[in-house]
């Protein structure tokens, strides 16, 4: 749903001047202004510093002389990223195709399918959404640990399964998915079954393709959730073998210190793949928050 | 549909039974992988705590000691006992207050001034027994709850707010609405790591970062920002101390980064949520000639009013929840200041090792937020307008 039919404004009863109401409407603007100023300051800032010298970046200047590219060169190397962002980009990829499979699935059966236990089961995902990291993440260590349960290979410490696997379904995406699969209309599922059609095969070939928006949506929360983890990859991972790009920044943070221009090249290099995906998904993302969202 | 169920026969019966069973099984079998991971690793971890937390666990099980864990935080039951009834007698309180408010009696003034009076008792109970705790129980614990209610009071409300108007506005007829709103999102899906480090620079210590150089242009000196544990009462000149004085100003410099992080996800939530809102009620009321302000206030106010419920549920139980820009942006020299629940669970785990010490905080914390929810849900729930 697009929300650019704005309310009709004046006509009829008024008692505004045109000039009051073009002051009125700059007034907006300028508050929206103020605002998307306030919002970019940090990222302008993150990037102008990440091309200045060091001197520059203590002298306060607002724009380097002479852009430093050569920042994030350096930046790159000393913080070894290459690791850590290949490592990103597969753990964020895992993920991604764990919390689709699943949650496409159990948002189709949520939204769709009348079985015993259907309305528990829900409720019971839709709690965990409130229940605090700080309570499920000591058990979960340990499980990852291998303490709790004997885990193929003794312990999952350092692998790719510590990282990936906990986080291939959370509640918050299958509502998302179910909102959108209930309202498909009943007929079409009708239609489908006396042509022969399965739960599934009507799912694959006639829900998904016209799901785009609510699947991108799902997408884009997937991959921030995953691209930015710090506190679960910072406590399982020891070594650099699978260590993610967000704790590869943090310990730069650590020892770049004072290296201001270093710092900020790093930060700009950690959202570049956040602010591609974001760009190309944003439509459907909106449209997927505007017919998903709460109540519909 | 209605047709073809006078149609049914005994075969046709069977084969709806057998597209039930069908359904039964396709249902568990789609929601199986899902459940699986939520349960070992959602749900199965909360008992599991609750398990740990009766143990003197540091890395290795060891013995069992009861609730020794929970006396560790309240110093003994019955601190816990008088700070719990002095909760229950406040909400009594709360609940024959509004019982008079409601019904038009004789008793009426009676019942205002009983409800009055149990109410006033109930929170001395429970300072007194908060009091206790605070003398033989965790302080740091306590400390943290406070400093966790601070942040929590700091961004929730100016998220609501700010969130609130910004999508109003953009909801008018506003060239460029869609540039806005991406530019008002942008800050909520960025990692926080990164950003954080920005606002770690712009909030220095320096006399030249950016933040002093701003209140240097207003005439002030320079500040501390993140590293001042020091309360922003107290930096304006009152003569208080500790956590009575507010937050410290190291805890508004998160505040504000959590309040810029998180504004554009309400105004994109709020801005669907104006879309709900039938046009019809907002032409009937420009016929009877309501100006925008009085349009904004008696209509919109009340019909976005789920949409306010559910973020601040979500804001609160987020707050609860920070962790990333926290551990980032704290120093050393803020102290406890900073110090939110969820950062010093993670302290008593990751850096002491204590894990059983660590879950009984963890559990007490989860039990808080339920409680609250709770609450919130009572309070709010009854006041929110569903159209």
């Amino acid at each position: 749903m697009d929300n650019s039919v704005a309310i009709p404004n004046t006509k009829k009863i008024k008692k505004e001047t045109p000039a009051g109401k073009i002051l009125g409407k700059a007034f907006l603007y300028l508050i929206l202004i103020a605002g998307a100023l306030i919002f970019i300051f940090p990222f302008f800032w993150m990037i102008s510093n990440s091309l200045m010298t060091l001197g520059e970046t203590i002298t306060r200047k607002v724009w380097p002389a002479v852009p430093q590219w050569i920042n994030f060169v350096q930046a790159w190397e000393q913080a070894s990223f290459s690791k850590y962002f290949a490592n990103s980009v597969l753990i964020t990829l895992g993920t991604l195709t764990g919390l689709l499979f699943t949650s496409i699935l159990a948002g189709y059966a949520f939204g769709r399918i009348d079985f015993k236990g259907k309305n528990i089961l829900f409720s019971m995902f839709l709690a965990t959404m409130m229940i605090p990291e700080s309570v499920t993440l000591i058990p979960n260590y340990l499980l990852i640990r291998g303490t709790i349960i004997p885990l193929p290979g003794g312990t999952w410490i350092n692998t790719y399964w510590a990282l990936t696997v906990p986080f291939m379904a959370n509640a918050f995406s299958i509502f998302l998915l179910r909102q959108f699969f209930a309202q498909i209309p009943k007929e079409l599922w009708d239609a489908a079954r006396i042509d022969g059609c399965d739960h599934l095969r009507f799912l694959v070939q006639v829900v998904m393709p016209i799901s785009k928006a609510p699947i991108m949506t799902v997408l884009l929360f997937g991959f921030t959730g995953a691209w930015n983890a710090f506190q679960w990859p910072l406590l399982v991972t020891t070594r650099n073998t699978w260590r993610p790009l967000m704790v590869g920044l943090y310990g730069f943070i650590q020892e770049a210190g004072p290296q201001t221009n270093l710092l900020m090249a790093g930060a700009v290099i950690t959202i570049i793949p956040i602010l591609i995906v974001y760009f190309l998904t944003q439509k459907q993302f909106t449209q997927g928050i505007a017919t998903t969202g709460l109540k519909g | 549909m209605e047709s073809s169920k006078e149609l049914i026969s005994t075969k046709r019966r069977s084969a709806f039974k057998q597209q039930e069973l069908k359904d039964q099984i396709t249902g568990l079998l789609f929601t199986f992988p899902a459940l699986l991971i939520i349960f070992i690793f959602g749900i199965f971890p909360i008992g599991y705590s609750i398990y740990m937390s009766l143990f003197n666990w540091q890395v290795t099980k060891g013995p069992y000691i009861g609730g020794q864990n929970y006396l560790l935080i309240f110093g003994s039951w019955s601190n816990l006992l008088v700070l719990v009834a002095g909760l229950g007698l406040f909400a009594l309180g709360f609940f024959v207050w509004r019982k008079a408010f409601q019904t038009l009696n004789n008793g009426q003034r009676l019942a205002h001034l009983a409800g009055a009076l149990v109410l006033i008792l109930g929170g001395v109970i429970f300072v007194t027994g908060w009091g206790l705790m605070y003398e033989t129980g965790n302080k740091d614990f306590l400390n943290s709850l406070i400093v966790t209610l601070y942040y929590a009071l700091g961004t929730v409300p100016a998220e609501i707010i700010i969130g609130l108007v910004l999508a109003y506005i953009l909801y008018q007829d506003i060239i460029g609405k869609e540039v806005f709103r991406i530019i008002y999102f942008l800050p909520y899906i960025t990692p926080s790591i990164s950003t954080a480090v920005v606002f770690q620079i712009i909030f220095s210590s320096r006399e030249t970062s950016l933040a002093n150089q701003f209140i240097g242009f207003f005439g002030v000196d320079p500040l501390r920002w993140r590293f001042e544990p020091k309360p922003v009462l107290n930096l304006l000149g009152l003569n208080v101390s500790g956590l009575a004085g507010g937050p410290s100003l190291a805890l508004v410099t998160i505040i504000f980064f959590g309040i810029w992080s998180f504004v554009g996800y309400n105004t994109v939530i709020f801005l669907s949520g104006l879309g709900n809102i039938p046009k019809e009620i907002y032409e009937a009321a420009e016929m009877d000639g309501g100006s925008k302000w009085d349009r904004f206030l008696h209509i919109t106010i009340p019909m976005i009013s789920p949409v306010t419920f559910y973020l601040s549920l979500i804001g609160f139980i987020g707050t609860f929840k920070a962790f990333n820009h926290i551990y980032v942006m704290r120093t050393p020299s803020a102290q406890n200041s900073v110090v939110t629940t969820s950062l010093l669970v993670f302290d008593r785990f990751y850096k002491a090792n204590q894990y059983g010490v660590a879950t009984a905080q963890a559990i007490v914390l989860f039990i808080i937020i339920l409680g609250l929810t709770l609450v919130q849900n009572k309070l709010m729930g009854e006041r929110v307008f569903y159209g």
